[in-house]
């Protein structure tokens, strides 16, 4: 046989879906041919690749996500019963901001797309799809990163950090937890890295206020010195006052008080 | 008990609101996953993200999934898709994760044999549409009709593109063997993601 008709049953060959009697006619010709024989063997050197493990981090946030699946059903059902026990509790601005109103406005966004698609041309239809799919995964890493944020190992709050910032504009409870994080973790390397995440959304006045809020509690020099050093990098000017306290309090680290005495002099 | 249960079977309980069901199809799965993601790419932390995503996305839109269809080509689908939206809205600037995260390269190069080293660099320099192919076809132990149903193509396609990615592969190994330097294609974003209407 020539190389052109074994080129038509070699890939079936390869994966041991040909008939005896074919399969013997590839071998045959594999034996005798080099090129053909080498792309044979390469297919079976390729076995030699091992099979790589992902890191644990995998397996915390997907046991994460299902957590918060499982939470956001639970969610539903219980904002149905308080419903019926006071409808005073549940403002209009939680309801709007809650994970389940997210879904439901992707319903809408769903519906509204339907309709208004029928009467327009389609493309419009599949922007709204689009939308709704991109709200729902945006509501999603939300909801493991919240989930996260308050695991018990410092790895997995790490990786909550980390989700944080892959959304383009998380929403408020997002921020909270992170500033949380910052001011109340007792890991150092989580509230750095907390404070590297709030770090993207500095422009806000909300996430500057609880930067500066941030800054008393610190005990880490490491925290304190990153801390002045957005701040600065925010041009904040009311962050003075308190890098004036630092400046004066003698129990605080000598480089935090030349980090806070330089801080001054960037924002006066 | 769940252990017997097909894919299939498990992905309509999934569809049912049976979450935890998920969690046998993550076991029987991310790693493959991972593995697919990582041999097309190259990038261990993207390869962990996407494997996230596609998860997050079985999930979501677990109503979309049609109990005659098979669980793995379906999933498979879903996971071309999450690469493919992964390239398209990345922006350099955004890429914040590596530094949380291990080495790029994979971690036991050191041990593994110079042969398979020169392999996996081989396939990352094979062109991306026969790289996919190939490491579906090899790895993620689909047949060429599930292939093809996945890129939407023609069996036949499927099977010359695994042969042109083999003689490809040998050409790339041989220079490789022989201490020719290639220029290591980069991971991502260079080669256009192929529509699968071109691959006739």
């Amino acid at each position: 046989m020539k190389c052109e008709e074994i080129a038509e049953l070699l890939p079936d060959y390869l994966q041991g879906r040909l008939a005896l009697d074919q399969a013997s006619l590839v071998e045959e010709h594999v034996r005798g041919c080099v090129p053909c024989g080498e792309e044979a063997a390469l297919w079976q050197k390729l076995a030699l690749l091992p099979e790589e493990q992902p890191g644990p981090a995998v397996r915390s946030r997907f046991k994460a996500m299902l957590e918060s699946y499982e939470e956001g059903r639970w969610e539903k059902a219980s904002l149905s019963q308080e419903r019926k026990k006071g409808p005073a509790l549940w403002g209009l601005g939680n309801l709007l901001q809650s994970p389940a109103a997210g879904v439901v406005w992707a319903c809408i966004f769903l519906v509204c797309g339907f309709f208004i698609g029928r009467h327009s041309d389609q493309a419009s239809t599949s922007t709204t799809e689009l939308t709704a799919m991109h709200e729902e995964l945006t509501n999603m890493r939300q909801s493991v990163a919240l989930s996260m944020l308050k695991q018990q190992s410092a790895s997995q709050r790490l990786e909550g950090v980390s989700w944080s910032t892959r959304m383009t504009g998380p929403d408020p409870k997002v921020l909270d937890a992170l500033l949380h994080t910052l001011r109340y973790d007792n890991s150092v390397d989580v509230r750095l890295a907390s404070l590297d995440a709030l770090s993207r959304y500095g422009s806000r006045p909300e996430v500057r206020r609880g930067l500066i809020e941030a800054l008393p509690g610190q005990q880490s020099p490491l925290v304190q010195v990153a801390l002045i050093d957005l701040l600065v990098d925010l041009h904040d000017p009311n962050a003075v006052q308190q890098f004036k306290r630092f400046q004066q309090d003698p129990k605080v680290d000598p480089t935090v008080r030349k980090r806070a005495d330089w801080g001054i002099q960037q924002l006066s | 008990m769940t252990n017997s249960m097909s894919d299939e079977e498990l992905m309509s309980q999934v569809r049912n609101g049976i979450g935890e069901m998920l969690g046998v199809l993550f076991e029987r799965y991310h790693v493959p996953l991972f593995n697919f993601y990582l041999r097309l790419t190259g990038d261990r932390p993207m390869s962990e993200d996407l494997v996230q995503e596609v998860f997050f996305r079985i999930l979501k839109y677990r109503h979309s999934y049609r109990t005659d269809t098979g669980f793995r080509a379906w999933m498979y689908q879903i996971a071309r898709n999450v690469r493919f939206d992964h390239l398209r809205k990345r922006r350099p600037e955004t890429s914040w994760e590596p530094s949380m995260s291990p080495a790029v390269e994979p971690a036991d190069t050191a041990q593994q044999s110079q042969e398979s080293a020169l392999l996996h660099q081989a396939l990352l320099h094979l062109g991306e549409d026969k790289r996919e192919v190939l490491i579906l076809s090899r790895f993620q132990d689909l047949k060429y009709d599930e292939i093809a149903q996945l890129l939407g193509c023609e069996v036949g396609t499927v099977k010359t593109r695994v042969h042109r990615a083999l003689q490809d592969l040998r050409q790339i190994f041989q220079l490789l063997e022989g201490g020719k330097s290639l220029p290591r294609k980069s991971s991502e974003g260079t080669d256009r993601w192929p529509n699968p209407e071109s691959l006739q």
